[in-house]
C-alpha cells in the first residue's frame, strides 16, 4: 500500500468549501476553530469499504476533542453513493461533490485520499488509501492535532 | 524484412502510448475512474475465456497468441 | 502428437491483467476494483469442443484463488482434458481409397477424395500455480506449469514484473518464461523425410524461451488501451511425428507417404493491440494481433466482442474473430516423386494457408439467491484454407510460396487445407467465498 504524507514546510491553506450535503450544506467556514478530517470517497472504491467503520469509530471517539470527519463523495451519479451510504453507515458529515472541483483544490491523487487539517486551517497531513495495518498510526497523529 | 518492419511497428506502437503521457494524466483523475474500476473494464476482461480461446486457436492455427511465456505443453503447431 | 492437442495454460495476458487488478485492490484504489472482497475465490469451467467429423474434446477446468489481506495471492489451476476423434495424417486426399499403416501397424482406409485421417484418443492434464506478490507500484507474479500427456511432458516457469507509472494510468509488464518439454512418440521417433521405418526410441527434448513487454495506458474516462510483443524461441523436436507428406506421381496421384520433417529451431514474434471502452453501459473490446516467424508464417487476427448489459447481473457479449495465415515456406501438398527432396516438409494444415472465423456469444448471469456468476458460451469455427472455395470442392491451391528457401514443388490440385467446422460449449462458474 503506498502511504505518502506530505509535512510541507510552509503549512498549505485548507481550500474552502461549500457543498451540498445529505440534508443541508456543508461549508469549510462552520469548521473554523475544528480539527478537520476531510476523506475523500466514492462508492466503486475498494478500500473505501474499510475505512467507513474505522472513521465512524474514530469519530465517536474524538468528537469530544473536536475532531469533525467530512466524508466528500466523488460519484457521478447521486444514486450510486446512496446506495454505498445504505450499506455503510456514516454518523460523520457527507457532502456531494460529483464535479471533482473540491478535490482538485486538494489535490487528490489517489482513492481514497484523507486530508488532516489542523484548527489553524492549514493542511498537516494527507493520506493516500487506507491500509487497516496503518490505522493505528494514522488515529496517533489525529489525536496530536487535537491536543494543539 | 517483414520481422524488421514488426519490431519497428511495434516500437512505434510502445512510443506512441507511452508519449500520450500528458493528454491523459490532465483528463482523468483519480475520482474519474469510476467506470475503469468495474470489473469489466479491463483489457481482457475474462481470463478463463482467453485461456480457452488461445488453448483452442494455438492448437487449430500456426501462430501462438502471446502465451509463450511459461506455457507451452503440446507440440500441437 | 498428432492431435489438436489442448495447449498450455494459463496465457501470459492472464497472469498480466491478474497482477494489475490486485496491485490496484492493496490500498491505493485509483483505478480498478478487485476482482472480489473476499479472500478466496473459485473458477471452474468445462469446455466441450468438437470437430465435424472429426476431434472432440472434453476439458473441464478447476481454480482456487487465495489472497491475502497484504494484497498477496496464490492460485492453483487445474485442467484435464479427453480428446478423441480423428486427426489429418498430412497425406493428400487422392481420387481413388488409400490404405495407411499407423505407428502402432494397424491399418486404415480412406475413402476417395476424403481428408486421411488416423483416430487417436489422448487424456492431458496440467497443473498451474501462480504467486502475485503486490510490492507498492511493482508487482512480480511467479508462476509454474507442468503438464503430461501420453506422449508429451512439459515443465515450465515464468516470472513477470508489472510496474504502475503516472497515478497508475499507465502499466508497463515486463516478463520472461522458459519451457522444458519432452516428446516421446509412440512406437519410437521416425526419421524425418523417411518412409518410418526406422524409429529410434526415447524421448526429444524441446525448449521453448520466451519474453514479453506491454503497455497499457488509460486514455480517457473510459478509454483503455494497451499494446503487448512477445517473442519466443523454439529448439529442439518441433516435428510432429505422426504425420505425413504423400509422393505424388507425374498426375498428381499419391503413390507413397514420407514422414514430415520440420526445422530444429523457431523464432516466433507478436504484437497485440487491444482497447476496452465503455459507453453508457456496455463495453466494446478491440483486439488486432500481428504475428510472424521465420517459418514463414504470417498471420493477422481481428478481434471483436461487445458486452450488452441487460440488467444489473445479467449479460451478453457476441463475439466476432477474424484470422487469417499465410503458409509455412516447407509447407506442402505433396512432394513430387523423382525430384530430390526438400530439407524440410510438413502437409499439416496448420502450417498452412489458413483462413478461420469465429461468431459466438456468451451469456453470463447469476442465479437467484445465490452467489457466483455463470456463464454460458456457445461458439462456432469455420476452418479454410485459401485457395479452397469452401464447398469442400477441389480446386486450384497456390503452391509454396516464392520464398527461395522452399524447394518443393507441387502440383496438388485438391484443396491442402479442407475446411473444418467446429463448435464449441464452455459453461463456467466462478464464486468468491
Amino acid at each position: 500500500m503506498s502511504v505518502i504524507a506530505e509535512a510541507a514546510p510552509r503549512p498549505r491553506v485548507a481550500p474552502t468549501f461549500r457543498l451540498p450535503g445529505i440534508s443541508s450544506p456543508v461549508a469549510s467556514d462552520s469548521l473554523a476553530g475544528k480539527v478537520v478530517l476531510i476523506d475523500f470517497w466514492a462508492s466503486w472504491c475498494e478500500p473505501c469499504r474499510k475505512s467507513f467503520p474505522w472513521m465512524s469509530d474514530l469519530q465517536k471517539r474524538r468528537a469530544a476533542e473536536g475532531l469533525v470527519i467530512v466524508a466528500i463523495n466523488l460519484d457521478k451519479e447521486r444514486d450510486k453513493a446512496d446506495a454505498f451510504l445504505d450499506q455503510h453507515p456514516a454518523p460523520f458529515l457527507v457532502a456531494f461533490d460529483p464535479e471533482g472541483k473540491t478535490a482538485e483544490a486538494y489535490h487528490v491523487s489517489g482513492m481514497p485520499t484523507s486530508v488532516l487539517v489542523g484548527r489553524d486551517g492549514t493542511i498537516l497531513e494527507t493520506h493516500i488509501g487506507f491500509d487497516p495495518k496503518k490505522a493505528g498510526a494514522w488515529d496517533a497523529k489525529i489525536a496530536e492535532a487535537c491536543k494543539r | 524484412m517483414s520481422s524488421h518492419r514488426g519490431v519497428l511497428g511495434a516500437a512505434l506502437l510502445i512510443i506512441v502510448i507511452a508519449g500520450m503521457n500528458g493528454c491523459a494524466a490532465m483528463s482523468v483523475h483519480p475520482w474519474d475512474r469510476d467506470l475503469l474500476a468495474e470489473k469489466k473494464m479491463k483489457l481482457v476482461p475474462s481470463p478463463t475465456e482467453r485461456a480457452i480461446d488461445d488453448h483452442i486457436y494455438f492448437s487449430k492455427e500456426g501462430s501462438t497468441g502471446g502465451q509463450g511465456v511459461g506455457g507451452g505443453g503440446c507440440g500441437c503447431n | 502428437m498428432q492431435l489438436d492437442a489442448p495447449s498450455p495454460t494459463r496465457p501470459l495476458r492472464h497472469r498480466l491483467r491478474s497482477a494489475a487488478c490486485l496491485l490496484l485492490a492493496s490500498g491505493a484504489c485509483a483505478g480498478k476494483a478487485t476482482a472480489q472482497s473476499g479472500n478466496t475465490q473459485l473458477d471452474t469451467s468445462t469446455l466441450f469442443y468438437t470437430e465435424r467429423g472429426r476431434t472432440t474434446v472434453v476439458e473441464p477446468m478447476v481454480r482456487l484463488t487465495r489472497s491475502l489481506s497484504d494484497g498477496q495471492s496464490f492460485s492453483a489451476q487445474l485442467v484435464l482434458d479427453a480428446m478423441t476423434g480423428a486427426s489429418p495424417t498430412g497425406a493428400t486426399p487422392s481420387k481413388i481409397a488409400q490404405t495407411v499403416t499407423s505407428a502402432s501397424g494397424s491399418t486404415s482406409t480412406t475413402e476417395a477424395l476424403k481428408v486421411p485421417v488416423s483416430p487417436f484418443r489422448d487424456f492431458r492434464g496440467a497443473l498451474d500455480f501462480d504467486w502475485v506478490r503486490p510490492l507498492g507500484l511493482v508487482t512480480p507474479t511467479t508462476s509454474a506449469h507442468v503438464s503430461r500427456e501420453r506422449d508429451y511432458r512439459s515443465l515450465g516457469a515464468s516470472e513477470v514484473v508489472s510496474i504502475d507509472l503516472m497515478q497508475r494510468l499507465t502499466t508497463l509488464t515486463v516478463g520472461g518464461g522458459y519451457n522444458s518439454d519432452e516428446v516421446t512418440p509412440i512406437g519410437g521417433t521416425p526419421i524425418g523425410l523417411s518412409d518410418g521405418s526406422v524409429r529410434t526410441q526415447g524421448s526429444n527434448s524441446k525448449r521453448v524461451a520466451s519474453g514479453t513487454i506491454g503497455l497499457s495506458r488509460v486514455l480517457t474516462r473510459r478509454w483503455l488501451v494497451g499494446v503487448t510483443g512477445t517473442r519466443i524461441a523454439e529448439r529442439g523436436y518441433l516435428t510432429e511425428p505422426y504425420k505425413v507428406v504423400s509422393l505424388l506421381d507425374s498426375v498428381g496421384t499419391p503413390s507413397d507417404q514420407l514422414t514430415e520433417k520440420r526445422p530444429e529451431s523457431r523464432s516466433r514474434s507478436g504484437i497485440e493491440a487491444s482497447s476496452a471502452y465503455h459507453l453508457d453501459q456496455d463495453v466494446v473490446y478491440t483486439t488486432y494481433r500481428y504475428y510472424w516467424d521465420d517459418w514463414g508464417i504470417r498471420s493477422h487476427t481481428l478481434d471483436f466482442k461487445y458486452r450488452h448489459e441487460l440488467g444489473s447481473t445479467t449479460y451478453f457479449t457476441p463475439h466476432v474473430r477474424l484470422y487469417a495465415q499465410t503458409q509455412a515456406d516447407f509447407f506442402s501438398g505433396g512432394l513430387q516423386q523423382g525430384v530430390p527432396l526438400p530439407t524440410f516438409a510438413s502437409a499439416d494444415y496448420r502450417l498452412g494457408p489458413l483462413r478461420s472465423g469465429t461468431l459466438g456469444g456468451t451469456f453470463g448471469f447469476h442465479l437467484p439467491k445465490s452467489p457466483g456468476e455463470l456463464t454460458l458460451r456457445v461458439e462456432y469455427i469455420h476452418q479454410w484454407g485459401k485457395g479452397d472455395r469452401g464447398d469442400g470442392e477441389t480446386g486450384d491451391v497456390e503452391g509454396p510460396s516464392d520464398d527461395h528457401r522452399s524447394s518443393v514443388s507441387s502440383t496438388v490440385t485438391h484443396p491442402t487445407v479442407a475446411p473444418v467446422d467446429i463448435g464449441t460449449v464452455v459453461l463456467g462458474y466462478s464464486v468468491g467465498f
